[in-house]
């Protein structure tokens, strides 16, 4: 344990072998179910919906593997799972820490404020890794069974990496948040809050006629491009890159800026 | 200059709350130095300031002659912290923690934690979540020690440690002095302080009001004198003396408190004839609750 991301994560490592194991397991369940809603059972359930309700839950094109993963699966379960253990695992990396009293011992070490916040969020984006790695052998392992044969390991794997650098980015707005304030509540509630309305943003602004709100959604940079049925969707893992590094240099700023609290 | 802390005019302002005010300070190399106050009067506030760990709002702060604030990594490898309140994620080893924090600082021989550890009596391969209080800040003690600093910063270091780990505790940091290093230690018990520290600075309520080496203090404390004389005690003459105090005269004793060098009250008493003489030693315990204790209003404030 040399060094601070590796101690991260290995003092997290019960948390983040949870969150991985239990988005893999939940995600492979409901996909799983794909022969059952291909047979028509489900899709026949959502006809009843209005059009403009099956579009934004994505339900549109139930019956196609790439239609069924991208509306439940990767649209909503998986993504909540994943989101959930970024943003504990960026309020925890400053805020959390610092409210419990640990940053002052490592920060009277030779450790930079910069370096502090580089190894937290290094562990985090693996942290991240690991749960989307995780979650694509899962689907690796259920696709023969499952009739997703459609859809190509490749495919799962642009999926996948848009999932980590979606957990990345709503962690990485809990550790700035954090970095910023040095309250736990505010990284959580705040990221929180920022997940929740940018996922209605990403779902509801097509319905309300507010189209250009969905562009400012991660969500959407995470998902609309399809990865299921398109690949690897660059311009889209860019803009969550790049919106995470926005982020990265905000918190460096401010904990660099600020008294660390008692 | 061999001054290893230097504190110039520093402030720390919280707002509605009072944290320092134009504290001036210098310690010098190999000095052992004892920072007291009651809780709240600023001792924390001045050694996070030092570390960098909060920033000055009006003077400034060096160690080593150097700013914390930017010099903060290289400050930190000469430099053992113990925090006032210890805590380290309790779900792991002592030595796990330990091995860690070395790593940090680029490794410690792993016969120097050991040594610590069996000096203190305490155990490595425990869990922090099952160690006593007095036990955490061991581990606490051990992490400031490991790597010989040349500065020790030891926030109140006894709390919590039984009467032996203490003077185990007072070894320690009289090896320190002997191998040349420097330490900044705070306390709110006079006793523990004056039994190693060169020099004593009293902080109240973000000032300091009074910093000067333990043998001088001590000759400024008042002592309780009792003298019986064999006739009429020389009532004027002793309220005369320079020092004297709280005089009171029953029959052929006088009461009094004597500030400073008993020299004039020796020659005055060679001049009569004594029964008997009584001195209490001098109580740096009652000086410094002097200096801090009996403002009750100003303890208050910095309650708040």
């Amino acid at each position: 344990m040399s060094d601070i991301m590796s101690k991260t994560l290995w003092d997290g490592r019960r948390g983040l072998g949870g969150f991985a194991v239990g988005t893999a397991a939940v995600g492979a369940m409901y996909a799983g179910f794909y022969p059952q809603v291909a047979g028509g059972a489900m899709g026949q359930a959502v006809q009843g919906f209005s059009p403009g309700l099956r579009e934004a839950l994505r339900m549109d094109d139930l019956a196609s593997a790439a239609g069924y993963l991208g509306s439940s699966v990767f649209g909503i379960i998986v993504p909540l799972i994943a989101v959930s253990y970024g943003i504990s695992a960026g309020t925890r990396a400053i805020a959390g820490d610092e409210e419990l009293g640990y940053l002052d011992l490592l920060l009277a070490h030779p450790v930079s404020r910069t370096r502090l916040v580089l190894h937290r969020f290094a562990a985090l984006a693996a942290g991240a890794a690991l749960i989307a790695a995780v979650v694509w052998l899962a689907m690796l392992a259920v696709r023969p069974g499952a009739q997703l044969g459609s859809i190509s390991p490749t495919q799962f794997a642009a999926q996948c990496v848009a999932l980590a650098l979606l957990t990345v980015l709503f962690g990485t707005i809990a550790l700035a948040i954090g970095a910023l304030t040095g309250r736990r509540a505010a990284a959580l509630a705040g990221t929180a809050a920022v997940a929740v309305l940018s996922y209605a943003a990403q779902t509801i602004a097509g319905q309300i006629g507010a189209d250009a709100l969905q562009y400012l959604s991660p969500f959407h940079y995470y998902l609309a491009g399809e990865p299921l049925r398109h690949g690897f969707q660059w311009p889209d893992l860019g803009i969550l890159t790049g919106a995470t590094a926005l982020f990265l240099g905000l918190a460096v700023a401010a904990f660099n800026r600020r008294d660390l609290n008692s | 200059m061999s001054d290893v802390i230097r504190l110039k005019k520093l402030g720390k302002n919280y707002g509605s709350r009072r944290g320092l005010v134009d504290l001036d300070l210098s310690v010098t190399r190999g000095e052992v130095f004892g920072y007291l106050g009651p809780n709240g009067a600023g001792k924390s506030t001045t050694i996070r300031l030092l570390l960098d760990l909060i920033r000055p709002t009006s003077g400034r702060a060096l160690v080593f002659g150097e700013e914390p604030r930017r010099h903060a990594v290289p400050l930190h490898r000469r430099i053992g912290y113990l925090a006032g309140d210890f805590v380290v994620n309790p779900r792991q080893r002592v030595d796990e923690c330990l091995n860690f924090l070395a790593d940090l600082r680029g490794g410690v021989p792993r016969v120097r934690i050991t040594e610590l550890a069996e000096r203190l009596d305490l155990d490595l391969s425990a869990q922090i979540k099952t160690l006593s209080k007095g036990n955490r800040q061991k581990v606490g003690l051990v992490q400031a020690f490991m790597h010989r600093p040349e500065l020790l910063i030891l926030d109140e270091p006894t709390s919590g440690l039984d009467p032996l780990v203490q003077q185990t505790f007072l070894d320690l940091v009289r090896e320190a002095k002997a191998g040349g290093q420097t330490t900044f230690m705070s306390s709110h018990i006079m006793s523990e302080v004056e039994a190693v520290a060169d020099r004593v600075g009293i902080i109240r309520a973000g000032r300091l009001v009074a910093c000067d080496t333990v043998a001088h203090l001590r000759a400024s404390t008042l002592h309780e004198v009792e003298v019986t004389f064999t006739d009429a005690p020389p009532e004027a003459e002793i309220a005369a003396l320079a020092g004297v105090t709280g005089l009171a005269v029953a029959g052929d004793t006088a009461r009094f408190q004597l500030a400073g060098s008993p020299d004039g009250l020796i020659r005055l008493l060679a001049g009569h004839r004594v029964a008997a003489l009584r001195a209490t030693t001098p109580d740096l315990e009652q000086l410094f609750l002097a200096y801090y204790g009996t403002d009750d209003n100003a303890m208050e404030a910095t309650r708040v």
